[in-house]
């Protein structure tokens, strides 16, 4: 019985492991100030909503590294379970690489990959998909 | 200190190792418009290093340095037989080649049960021994900022002495160096393997800081910018690529007065001050008028 209880477990830990990666898609839509972006996170974890996450958005320019210094933005909770909301002020259109960075019950980074337009945001690269590992 | 001021700062220290890599070639007579390639060399082979293999990050930068200033002499040997504009060229030859290099190599591990590691042109994320660390980013800046005035002292150290002469001398008339019994090739070729292991120093703190890279981070904008600074900051000191670089990033960017048209304003400035100062700000004879003035 023991034997079959940890055998259990041994077989649920990469379970539990998968269970504490989270993923991030991100909407963006122009505020209508100047390169400045209205933008919803969605952050879940195993396909649940993680709600209860610090996030802190911050981006840069994949072909001008280092050249920009874009202010990092807070987000605030959103509506819906998971949501959360920030500003972003960018200084130009074109592709950048947005970063999260999650504390809170989930300590990770997040990379994503979104073409700025004058309208909104859209996701480059495989940027609707995230960078992760478990915490 | 905020989080902005903190990227700000941080920003500024790392763009100053690969301006100092430009600048160093700049004095011994080379213009490189390739040293972000070695920038690049650092930032994957020090995040193969940590994120693959496990290795701590002291020693990953030792052999990313190492890796920077071989492959940077490795383009030495055959291009520094070139003069000026065709040096210039075959730097720039050379950046792109590894930029596509960077873009061909898939160099995938399974970590944690997650593949990891440079994929072509998707990049290499999941460089994260500084944030798996705990080390925060004011802490970061902290540990960069010693690098950069190590550096720096570096700089000065040889500015003063012998050899920061003989680089001058080759930098201002190699004919007339050769002529005196200096091994103009030999030293030009110490120059280069130093610039690459300092380019690639900014590279691997670079890539621990950004926790990723793309083959896009190394192309022909960063080889530019680390050349305007120095060329803007001045050649006279190693103070000026540190100059320009806080004249771009320090201020033109940080104010955010230029939104939008940033770039335009520094390339007129770069013009103006390469007609009218073409040493930069901190020119020889600048320099020569503070110490007499300060000493």
């Amino acid at each position: 019985m023991a034997k079959t209880a940890l055998y259990l477990i041994l077989l649920a830990l990469p379970l539990l492991a998968h269970a504490q990666t989270p993923s991030a898609e991100l909407r963006c839509k122009a505020s209508g100030e100047d390169f400045v972006y209205d933008c919803s996170i969605m952050l879940t974890r195993d396909g649940q909503p993680l709600a209860g996450a610090e996030v802190t958005m911050s981006a840069d320019m994949p072909s001008m590294p280092m050249a920009h210094s874009v202010r990092p933005a807070k987000a605030q909770p959103g509506t819906k379970p998971g949501e959360y909301k920030a500003r972003l002020d960018l200084e130009m259109l074109g592709e950048w690489a947005i970063k999260l960075r999650l504390d809170g019950p989930v300590r990770d980074l997040l990379v994503l990959h979104y073409e700025f337009d004058s309208k909104g945001a859209k996701p480059s690269m495989g940027g609707h998909k995230m960078e992760h590992k478990k915490h | 200190m905020d989080d902005y001021a903190i990227g700000v700062l941080t920003n500024i220290t790392l763009f100053s190792f690969v301006a100092l890599s430009a600048y160093l070639l700049l004095i011994a007579g080379e213009m490189s418009f390739g040293q972000q390639a070695f920038f690049g060399v650092g930032a994957y082979a020090g995040g193969i290093l940590t994120a693959l293999y496990g290795w701590p990050l002291p020693l990953a930068a030792l052999a990313a340095v190492a890796l920077g200033a071989l492959a940077q002499l490795l383009v030495a040997l055959p291009t520094l037989r070139l003069r000026g504009l065709y040096f210039a060229m075959a730097t720039l030859a050379a950046a792109e080649m590894a930029r596509i290099l960077f873009e061909l190599l898939h160099w995938r591990r399974s970590i944690d049960g997650e593949l990891a590691g440079p994929d072509g042109t998707q990049g290499f994320r999941g460089i994260r021994w500084i944030f798996e660390h705990g080390i925060e980013p004011l802490h970061y800046l902290g540990i960069v900022g010693v690098l950069l005035a190590l550096v720096l002292a570096l700089f000065l150290m040889l500015e003063r002495s012998k050899l920061g002469a003989t680089l001058r001398a080759i930098g201002q008339d190699p004919e007339l160096a050769a002529a005196v019994g200096i091994d103009v090739q030999r030293v030009k070729l110490g120059v280069a393997a130093a610039a690459g292991a300092l380019a690639a120093l900014g590279g691997v703190l670079y890539a621990h800081h950004n926790t990723y890279v793309e083959p896009r981070n190394f192309d022909i904008m960063l080889g530019v910018h680390s050349l305007a600074y120095a060329l803007i900051g001045g050649l006279g000191t190693a103070l000026g690529p540190l100059l320009g670089v806080l004249l771009d990033i320090g201020v033109l960017e940080s104010t955010r007065f230029f939104q939008g048209y940033r770039m335009i304003v520094f390339g007129g400035l770069v013009a103006v001050v390469l007609i009218y100062r073409p040493r930069g700000f901190l020119d020889e004879r600048t320099v020569q008028w503070l110490r007499q003035r300060f000493t």
